[in-house]
């Protein structure tokens, strides 16, 4: 068991920059998601703890080692491939075996790590057949199990589950946390899928376009998004992100868009007056009532809810999550009102930073809010 | 109607192919097992009346054609070890590592390969004959590795582009050093690819015979196609029935080898020809 330390970790292909100055503090202990999507730089991370790649500047440090120059085969890591890479010429026990082997571990401690091992992850009347006997999930155990025999200092999953089905998929999430609550190891878990990334991790990192745009627990990378990249990224359906102005008077901000004028909160120095972006979550959208009116554009069915897709008067989308007896007709005219204390403001601009002065609350505290007519509209 | 008309017209055209292909080496094989006599008459027996192998005896104990053999062996055996070794580290460095020139070096490898033999002759026999090494099996060795070796590496890069790169990254954090992943890892999937490309080196260096002629002209060093050649034609007169008798020989190793490992010289250039 052993933190991980990036700091200033920089990555170049050439002139092309994968990983910008990346600083990461992992804890003994935690298991930490690196989430983001295609080519945001979270595999290359990975790769570089493991040692599968080299950082072009800063340090990687593993426990009390600085490890920037060490082979994979000297840091005390396993890591578990996206293509599970199970050796196809062995069989599963000695896929499992070889990393012991490796290592020097005589024959007979390492038959009894490896019945072990198969004994926990339910392998063991596997252990003789070749990898491509196996199913998907199965696969999926034997790698996980080759990187267990070990016991490593930290682990490292590259995406260990995107190549199952869904059912499986979800199986497997309660199953990997539970290991790492029985295990109590450094846990690095690469993915897209933020779903896996929410549920299992204590923390997130959140990477974009090789930068780490924020490292918080779940729970407050939902709420309070860093900026406005992550508030996007994160949460299904996404949060309604819709542009404007911000004003000023008396100290007290307004953020207008078409069709909407509305008074929000305190807001950090750096805000100043001019666009912004007002984004809310599709639950705290109330349906039903409220000065905000609009047209039902879309409605979607999940079963135990309902998406519904409005579009406002001033031409902006936002989507709303209603539970499943309630419903809406395309083309249907709806009031609306919004949960203004989880609404949040982001500074202009693709990744501008959220400039709410206070946290998230912890209940909801319904606001109705005042609606003007747009000029166009007057 | 049509599709059985149709049927046996494809079947015609193909045993008619067949035919055609299999018919010399038929009579290749009646002609070893004839007797002289028999050889020139008009018209001539399909199959002989006499059988007799009078041929083969007669060339196993009364010419140099174990020598040659010998040396064929040893000369289709060592080519054959060298390029497979040097060409699956050449891949393996041509696949895996990054290094600037990558690609170009992999396509000058391959210009070499596009150059007619012929125009490498001379200045490859020059070269021998300052290296004191004209006449050797080992001069062949060398001269066939030239010719050879190019395209072995790309046949085997093919192979080793299809072997997915987490299986030597796994192998590396298992703990083994890049050697080690190399030869735990990625020389068992390689096997089909270094198989075909053995087969395809070996048939090569076996038929080979303008390099043989050239290099080489002492029986010693000869291997048998330009020791048979040279023993069996001369300006005035082929002897036929050993010359069928020595070639019936010269292929039986290749049919043997031919025929328990075919499958990975197709598999062989299906690599090359799709991924290559």
């Amino acid at each position: 068991m052993a933190e991980v330390v990036f700091s200033n970790v920089q990555k170049k292909f050439g002139t092309f920059t994968a990983v910008h100055g990346l600083d990461l503090n992992i804890n003994e202990g935690e298991f930490v998601s690196l989430l983001g999507p295609s080519g945001c730089g979270k595999t290359t991370t990975l790769r570089m703890l493991a040692g599968l790649e080299f950082p072009s500047s800063g340090d990687i440090r593993i426990g009390s080692r600085v490890v920037n120059d060490l082979a994979p085969g000297e840091r005390d890591i396993a890591m578990v491939f996206q293509s599970y890479a199970l050796y196809p010429h062995m069989t599963v026990g000695d896929n499992m075996a070889y990393p012991l082997k490796k290592r020097g571990v005589k024959k007979a401690e390492r038959e009894a790590a490896v019945a072990k091992t198969a004994e926990l992850l339910q392998l063991t009347p596997l252990l003789s057949r070749k990898p491509r006997q196996l199913s998907g999930g199965q696969q999926q155990r034997v790698a996980l199990g080759r990187a267990l025999v070990r016991d490593p200092q930290v682990f490292l999953l590259d995406e260990p589950l995107s190549n199952l089905d869904a059912k499986l998929r979800g199986y497997m999430r309660v199953e990997l946390v539970e290991l790492h609550r029985r295990l109590g190891r450094t846990m690095v878990y690469v993915t897209h899928d933020q779903l896996e990334a929410m549920t299992m991790s204590d923390r997130i990192a959140v990477m974009e376009g090789g930068k780490l745009q924020q490292f918080a627990p779940p729970a407050e990378v939902y709420a309070e998004p860093a900026n406005r990249f992550v508030a996007s990224f994160i949460g299904t359906p996404g949060m309604t992100l819709m542009d404007g102005d911000l004003t000023r008077q008396d100290g007290c901000w307004t953020f207008s868009a078409p069709g909407l004028s509305l008074p929000v909160g305190p807001l950090k120095d750096i805000a100043q007056p001019g666009p912004a972006c007002f984004g809310v979550r599709p639950e705290h959208v109330r349906i039903g009532e409220g000065p905000v009116s609009g047209l039902v554009q879309v409605v979607e069915k999940t079963g135990h809810e309902n998406i519904v897709i409005i579009g406002l008067e001033g031409g902006q989308r936002l989507t709303g999550r209603v539970p499943a007896p309630q419903s809406w007709t395309i083309g249907e005219s709806v009031r609306l009102s919004f949960d203004t204390d989880f609404a949040h403001i982001f500074a202009a601009g693709t990744h501008g930073e959220r400039l709410n002065l206070t946290q998230a609350p912890r209940s909801a505290n319904h606001l109705n809010l005042t609606t003007v007519k747009t000029e166009t509209q007057s | 109607m049509m599709p059985t008309f149709k049927k046996i017209l494809f079947n015609l055209f193909a045993w008619s192919i067949v035919l055609a292909v299999a018919f010399p080496l038929f009579w290749m094989l009646v002609t070893s097992v004839k007797p002289g006599f028999e050889l020139f008459r008009r018209p001539p027996t399909i199959l002989p009346e006499t059988w007799t192998l009078e041929h083969y005896w007669k060339l196993l104990s009364e010419t140099n054609f174990l020598i040659y053999f010998r040396n064929s062996i040893i000369l289709s055996t060592a080519t054959t070890l060298v390029v497979v070794a040097v060409a699956t580290l050449g891949a393996f460095s041509l696949v895996r590592f990054k290094y600037r020139g990558r690609e170009s070096l992999a396509f000058l490898v391959l210009f070499t390969y596009l150059l007619p033999s012929v125009v490498l002759i001379i200045p490859l026999y020059l070269l021998m004959v300052g290296l004191g090494l004209s006449n050797t099996i080992f001069s062949l060795v060398i001269a066939y590795t030239t010719f050879a070796l190019p395209y072995a590496l790309w046949l085997l890069r093919s192979f080793m582009a299809g072997i997915p790169e987490d299986l030597e990254s796994a192998a590396l954090c298992d703990g083994a050093t890049r050697m080690g992943a190399f030869r735990d890892v990625i020389l068992p999937q390689l096997l089909p690819g270094i198989i075909s490309t053995a087969l395809f080196t070996f048939i090569l260096s076996w038929n080979e015979y303008l390099y043989a002629l050239v290099l080489v002209n002492s029986d010693a060093s000869r291997p048998l196609t330009t020791g048979v050649m040279n023993m069996l034609i001369s300006s005035f007169n082929i002897e036929w029935s050993l010359l069928m008798a020595a070639s019936v020989m010269m292929s039986v190793p290749l049919i043997i080898v031919f025929a328990f490992l075919q499958s990975y010289l197709t598999r062989g250039f299906g690599a090359g020809g799709v991924k290559g």
